[in-house]
């Protein structure tokens, strides 16, 4: 199961790479598209602002069952090693990054299903093979669970939770890139109105940024209510300032002030797609700082 | 909730603006309330609020945080400080000076969190009248302007009277399960709505924080706790918080993986008595803490334990006990742990082996110091060998065996509870919150001079970007239905 759980590992990275290869092409064809009807030949423009000519949509649907291929190779590769070590995906880095992965990729092709957005992969895509890459660089042994991580049903709803919470926070974030980068390229240009190139519009990706946060922001919360309540459970404590638990409290700030900022004056757009990168740095920062901060939950990886 | 705080208000009521008087010292005092009222109630100033909070966290979690307590004690403080010197240099007494290594006990994350909470409150109250009137006395007409700006409008005309075209509307707006409501003023005046409570779940969320506050207060104002209870095996301690409680360690087990060496079991297997009668007994284990009444049992640390036994001079035994030596000594950091003797003013230290190579208390060994306990004179002092009585002082002294002790997290929280129930407020408010919204919609019906009318609608809700509205197909069916041909 562990072999087999290690396979599907590497057949969900080889199709994650290769449908990011896939869904750069696809962009580049769009923007050719944009170009020749730019100088006059017809092209289709979607209501959402995607122009695309026949090669165009061929491609991009090559990319999508890349996508979604990767998408179940990883669950697959999940689920076996839940088989093998009888618990979630909770033990130590190598399983929480896949699930990380697993969570980018399932909120990206939720998304794409939802607003055909291909675009926001070339931001999504690699944030999940980069995770998977980091994944393969890290011991992967199975060992037994030491006495605090022994609350198999608390754990894996807490990480299953969490990673949706984390997916969608990625797809917000590659929403708010792409929002900005659009700002950055007509202020560099000079250009009175963002926009063009087949980029989706703006308010679509605004829109798309919303969404992912309204799914992360309560699976969040759901995540640091079952921390406390295991900490509590383990410890006899359910809030400790311990590094972790404090990192994922800042985000869970970080998105508030971006459900408030988007309905306010003055916030709203382009100040609101900055708070949802830093929104994301703050995520990053909280999955990764089991590595550089000590803390209860320095010993559930490498820390 | 969305709706209260739109930048596109339903048109005003008309309230009668404040009529123009020279400034009296009253009206400073409740322009300044004023003022205060609008600072609290101001996202602006909410969002920025969490934003420093954040700030604070990441400082929080860079910094090294001192553990609880610490800092209150100046010798613990001072000698915690120059363990962690080495890393902040010249900084450690600036940093301290700022309470940055207390972040979360610090007076401005104290500020901080009291100003949210009480923007929290205020906020909520703010929002009360509002969602109140949104959600029970909902404006029926609003006045025809409204139906050529709003977010989403339609007019149609048709050639139904006002009448039938109303039970048409109101009845494809029942098929919906909208609720609607309706007056009459030569114009007809449509009002529906759908999940009309939805709105409060915000509201509770928001106060749900407040709760888990409140938990958090209640727990530090109420609760007891004492983490660093140590009990060795055989023992039997009182449990300080709980007259009349004592608990009894008769073994502790710790288990490894053969292979990694990693741990995979504490067990502490314990009996509880209450007034000498054995009330309880639990193993307890990480994950598995034992409940009594209010107070909690948690499986924290464990450590070397020393079995001690001290006779007078007439044979008597005065103490028969396992010692924790749950402690370090600050000069070589060899584990240390106390005894008292009943009866007599000496307390007893037993100071433990560093291991292979050490000389000076050799593995199998334990070193026992005698000292008065009033004042800390040394008495005596003797390196002993396991089994072998040992004169020390007017006492005769054995280390028996080594055996093992247990450390306890023990806990009442009385607050625990408000911050579970504000938990659960705070997800089941933002997911109703979320995925169940007040939809509202207007109509109005005007008779047309010619005959037959016009239909308008209108919501506040806005257009998607990608899919058709609930509104959008609410009008589509409209029009279907008045399309139909009149039934007979
Ligand atoms: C711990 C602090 C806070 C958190 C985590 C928080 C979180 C949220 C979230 C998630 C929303 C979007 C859902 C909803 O509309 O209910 C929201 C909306 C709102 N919050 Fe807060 N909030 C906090 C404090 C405050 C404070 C202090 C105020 C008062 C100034 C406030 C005023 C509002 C208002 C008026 C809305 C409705 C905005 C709209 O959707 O139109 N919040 N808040």
């Amino acid at each position: 199961m562990e072999k087999l759980s290690g396979y599907a590992f590497i057949a969900a990275m080889f199709s994650t790479g290769l449908a990011t290869i896939f869904y750069v092409a696809y962009a580049v064809s769009g923007l050719r598209a944009a170009r020749m009807q730019t100088a006059g030949v017809p092209m289709t423009t979607t209501v959402t602002g995607f122009t695309s000519g026949p090669r165009t949509a061929a491609i991009g649907r090559y990319a999508t069952m890349l996508g979604w291929l990767a998408v179940f190779a990883l669950l697959a590769s999940l689920v076996f090693r839940t088989i093998a070590t009888g618990h979630g995906p909770f033990a130590n880095m190598y399983e929480f990054s896949a699930a990380f992965a697993f969570g980018i990729l399932l909120a990206y092709m939720w998304f794409e299903r939802r607003y055909h957005q291909r675009i926001l992969a070339l931001i999504a895509l690699p944030v999940a093979f980069a995770m998977m890459f980091y994944a393969t660089t890290i011991p992967a042994d199975i060992e037994p669970l030491v006495p605090a991580l022994q609350n198999n049903l608390l754990l894996t709803v807490h990480v299953a939770v969490a990673i949706v919470a984390y997916g969608s926070f990625a797809i917000a974030f590659a929403a708010s890139v792409l929002y900005l980068a659009q700002l950055f390229i007509a202020w560099v240009g000079n250009r009175p109105e963002p926009g063009g190139w087949g980029l989706p519009r703006l308010d679509v990706l605004d829109d798309i940024g919303y969404r992912a946060v309204i799914v992360g922001f309560p699976f969040l919360t759901l995540t640091i209510i079952l921390g406390a309540i295991w900490a509590n459970t383990a410890w006899g404590t359910y809030w400790s300032w311990d590094p972790k638990e404090t990192a994922s409290l800042v985000t869970w700030f970080i998105y508030g002030s971006y459900l408030h900022a988007r309905v306010m004056r003055g916030w709203r757009g382009k100040r609101a797609a900055m708070l949802l990168v830093l929104g994301f740095a703050a995520t990053l920062f909280t999955y990764f700082g089991n590595l550089f901060f000590g803390g209860l939950h320095s010993y559930s990886g490498l820390g | 909730m969305t709706e209260e705080v739109q930048t596109r208000p339903l048109p005003p009521t008309g309230a009668p603006a404040a009529a123009a008087a020279g400034p009296t010292p009253m009206d400073r005092v409740d322009r300044l309330l004023e003022g205060l009222w609008h600072f609290l109630t101001s996202m602006r100033v909410a969002m920025l609020l969490m934003l420093a909070i954040a700030a604070l966290g990441v400082l929080g979690t860079l910094i090294i945080q001192a553990p609880p307590g610490i800092l209150g004690d100046v010798e613990a403080k001072a000698s915690w400080l120059d363990e962690i010197r080495p890393k902040y240099g010249n900084w450690t007494g600036f940093l301290d000076t700022l309470q940055l290594f207390q972040i979360f006990n610090s007076l401005l994350f104290r500020v901080l969190v009291a100003a949210l909470t009480i923007s929290l409150i205020a906020c909520s109250i703010h929002r009360i009248p509002g969602i109140w009137r949104t959600t029970t006395k909902p404006r029926v007409d609003v006045g025809p302007a409204f139906f050529g700006h709003a977010p989403q409008h339609e007019a149609i005309v048709v050639r139904h009277t006002p009448a039938e075209t109303q039970a048409i509307v109101e009845n494809v707006l029942r098929g919906r399960r909208y609720r609607t409501l309706s007056s009459d003023d030569g114009a007809i005046h449509i009002y529906a709505d759908r999940n009309r409570w939805a709105p409060w779940a915000g509201l509770i969320a928001h106060m749900s924080v407040v709760v888990i506050l409140l938990g958090a207060i209640a727990g530090t104002l109420w609760g007891y706790r004492d983490s660093q209870f140590t009990i060795a095996e055989g023992a039997t301690l009182p449990v300080a918080g709980e007259p009349g409680l004592t608990i009894k360690l008769i073994d502790f087990t710790d288990k490894y993986d053969t292979k990694t060496g990693a741990p995979i079991d504490y067990a502490s297997q314990v009996v509880l008595y209450k007034d000498g009668q054995q009330v309880d007994s639990h193993t307890i284990r990480v994950n598995d803490p034992l409940h009594y009444g209010d107070t909690t049992f948690y499986q924290a640390f464990f450590g070397a334990a020393a079995m001690m036994t001290v006779k007078d001079a007439a044979g008597n035994t005065l103490v028969s006990e396992g010692v924790p030596l749950a402690w370090r000594t600050t000069a070589d950091n060899r584990p240390i742990g106390s005894f008292s003797i009943p009866g007599s003013d000496y307390v007893g230290w037993v100071i433990g082996t560093l291991g292979n190579g050490d000389t000076t208390v050799k593995p199998g060994q334990m070193k026992v110091e005698l000292y008065k306990a009033a004042d800390g004179t040394p008495v005596a002092s003797q390196v002993m060998d396991q089994g072998v009585a040992t004169t020390l002082g007017d006492y005769t002294v054995t280390f028996e065996r080594e055996s093992q002790f247990t450390g306890l997290n023990i806990a009442r929280d009385p607050g625990v509870m408000l911050v579970w129930l504000g938990s659960f407020l705070l997800f089941g408010g933002f997911v109703i919150r979320f995925t169940i919204h007040h939809k509202r919609v207007w109509g109005r019906i005007v008779p047309r001079p010619s005959g037959g009318a016009v239909l308008g609608m209108a919501t506040l809700a806005t257009r998607d970007v990608s899919q058709a509205t609930d509104f959008e197909n609410l009008v589509t069916d409209i029009r279907a239905a008045l399309q139909a041909p009149a039934q007979s």
